[in-house]
């Protein structure tokens, strides 16, 4: 009896404790939304997330507004983010090729190049480790290199931030800053944040690939027939267990939550020594890392040459041959490449199929979208 | 009369700034409050082994580490090491699946401690971390692989982002829908000959239902987990035994690639080799 009233006047205070700690935790959300530079007064914006898409994660101290992912949009397309006010990120990232540059190499306001190709912009959201050799840990980090880097825009922070506090005409910045993050006071943080948040959106989900795997409509027996290639084992079974004859595409580039890419780093055999350029161990410092690049997506590929991190293949039948003989020998090579068993050793046919099927990757809704052109 | 209306705008600036400080304070006090009671639980129920609420003893923290081996010698990936038929290899990546983590209670009871981790040996110290019941156990098993009823049918994009099966979570380690995720990735390079540097690729993939392992490993003594208390178990893995055990070995000259979405023979001798070669430390 004593332990059953004991008992009771527990769960009593336990139910006090409850309430205290579900008031506290309303004044922590407030808290961290006073500490965040988000506006409380600002539109969340509604990501819709396409059927077979993973969540995208979103940094909590960066959520998406409406305000936010226009602003983020009107800086994307700014010139006067440049130095001598000629480019802006969308100068390279070209909607017509996949928001990619059609060059090599990007060429800057000084007429300097780059060593690597402007990757494309399609389903960043769900990316991560930014730029071909990883540096970029989260896409903010990655929206402040281009801008201030003397062989891309050539802007020092500091001068484009007062570029932008000093704009009213055409567009007044300092008051877009303020509907999207509560304060007039512009800085690089949050311009970075406000592109971040604009490049979230662009999702690309349109594809004929995606509107079969909806239902909607149906692959040509070319195109499935390529599909079964991208998605079958590589090699000669009597040499290679498990090989199936087919074009080992999946690996890397896995339709797992339909992105077309695992986003890890690779080398697939491109060169036998890196001396030019030592991909994701030139970030880590680590042997086994040299000539490992990013795996990008396949979304949109017929569009995104050239191709491979320093654009040397213009055409996606020059990306297939270089598969199909097995790339060249290193140390650091990926196992996927077939080199010791002469490739892949697609037929003429299957090559063409596997081209038919990775046009069914392109989503022309996704390049023509009107809330991702310049709206300067 | 712009004089008077700035300093209406002043006055409305010096109230707001008032109001705001005012604010802050009884937030202030809230949170001290909050604290303070937060500190009187804590203290409270800090001299007990058991739940003040509902008496049920508080449990411990277990936590099992995976060491790498080569011949029961300690190892990392990049180390280049001697295989039993003396070829030179170095593994590149190792990753495993291991599911249905248990622990065996003194009255036989096997006690859950995770559905699924990815072992990562790249990661320096990868590890499993559970809160267990206090009490003694003397047994741990747990899968290689993954059972047939979350390894296909199963989209990796219905998980949260943070799990071991998600898109983000399996990068790399998921085939299709039909034929699932990889269970155990084994890679690296060897040397063709002896002295020759190490560029052939050895790329053992394993996976499919009919490839998934149990193993059962005993305590030399019985494991005690104490509540409120961090125990841990290190989980060695000899990377060489995944090549040789009592009853096959594998000539990774011969075979050395595997990549078995649709099942093969030697991917099953691997995962048989693989069940063999853990232990308890």
């Amino acid at each position: 009896m004593m332990r059953s009233r004991q008992l009771h006047q527990q769960t009593w205070i336990l139910w006090i404790l409850v309430l205290a700690c579900l008031t506290s935790c309303e004044r922590c959300q407030e808290a961290e939304c006073e500490g965040a530079d988000c506006n409380p007064a600002a539109t969340p914006y509604v990501l819709d997330i396409p059927p077979f898409f993973p969540p995208m994660d979103i940094p909590a101290d960066n959520p998406l507004t409406v305000e936010g992912v226009h602003l983020g949009r009107m800086l994307f397309w700014e010139k006067s983010l440049s130095q001598d006010g000629s480019m802006s990120c969308g100068s390279c990232h070209l909607p017509e090729h996949g928001f990619s540059d059609p060059s090599p190499y990007s060429t800057g306001i000084t007429g300097a190049q780059g060593l690597r190709n402007a990757m494309a912009l399609i389903n960043i959201g769900w990316a991560s480790n930014y730029f071909w050799d990883g540096r970029g840990a989260s896409l903010e980090e990655q929206i402040l290199e281009p801008v201030s880097h003397p062989d891309e825009m050539a802007m020092p922070w500091p001068d484009a931030v007062a570029q932008l506090q000093a704009s009213t005409e055409p567009v007044d910045y300092p008051n877009l800053f303020l509907k999207a993050f509560g304060t007039a006071e512009i800085n690089s943080e949050l311009t970075t944040k406000a592109i971040a948040q604009f490049l979230r959106t662009m999702i690309s989900a349109d594809s004929k690939f995606d509107q079969w795997r909806r239902g909607e409509t149906s692959l040509s027996d070319e195109e499935f027939a390529g599909y079964e290639i991208f998605l079958r084992e590589g090699g000669d079974p009597e040499t290679t267990p498990g090989g199936q004859f087919g074009g080992d595409c999946f690996h890397c580039h896995g339709e797992a939550g339909l992105q077309f890419s695992d986003y890890l780093f690779r080398n697939n055999g491109l060169d036998s020594t890196f001396v030019n350029d030592a991909g994701l161990a030139g970030v880590t410092g680590m042997p086994l890392d040299s000539g490992r690049f990013k795996t990008p997506t396949l979304r949109n590929v017929s569009l995104t040459a050239p191709y491979m991190h320093d654009g040397r293949f213009t055409t996606l039948e020059e990306v297939l041959d270089h598969y199909n003989t097995g790339g060249v020998p290193s140390s650091t090579i990926d196992p996927f490449m077939k080199y010791t068993t002469g490739g892949l050793a697609l037929s003429p046919v299957q090559k063409t199929h596997l081209l038919a099927f990775l046009e069914t990757l392109t989503d022309t809704s996704f390049i023509a979208a009107s809330q991702f052109q310049d709206p300067h | 009369m712009q004089h008077l209306a700035k300093l209406g705008v002043l006055n409305l600036e010096a109230n707001f700034e008032e109001m705001n400080c005012k604010r802050l304070t009884m937030r202030k006090t809230q949170r001290h409050v909050c604290a303070w009671i937060a500190l009187c639980f804590l203290v409270g129920q800090g001299c007990t082994q058991v739940w003040w609420w509902n008496n049920e003893p508080i449990p411990g923290t277990f936590r099992l580490d995976a060491q790498l081996e080569w011949n029961a010698m300690v190892t990392e990936l990049g180390d280049v090491n001697v295989d039993h038929l003396g070829h030179t290899l170095r593994l590149d990546n190792l990753q495993m699946y291991i599911s249905e983590m248990e622990l065996r209670a003194e009255n036989g009871e096997w006690e859950p401690i995770g559905d699924v981790a990815l072992l990562d040996f790249s990661v320096l110290k990868p590890h499993i971390l559970a809160p267990v019941p206090a009490g003694e156990y003397d047994a741990i098993r747990f899968g290689v692989g993954l059972p047939s009823e979350i390894n296909t049918d199963m989209d990796p994009a219905s998980y949260p982002n943070d799990h071991p099966l998600s898109v983000p979570g399996s990068a790399g380690m998921f085939w299709t829908w039909s034929s699932g995720y990889v269970f155990v990735k084994y890679e690296g390079k060897f040397a063709a000959e002896p002295g020759q540097p190490l560029l052939e690729p050895l790329s053992y993939h394993c996976g499919t239902d009919g490839s998934f392992r149990s193993v059962m490993l005993e305590f030399e003594e019985p494991l005690l987990i104490q509540s409120r208390e961090l125990t841990v178990q290190e989980l060695v893995f000899d990377a060489a035994l995944a090549l040789v055990g009592a009853a096959d070995s594998i000539d990774i000259v011969a075979d050395p690639i595997t990549h078995n979405a649709s099942g093969t023979t030697l991917g099953g001798r691997i995962m048989d080799l693989i069940d063999d070669a853990w232990s308890l430390r």
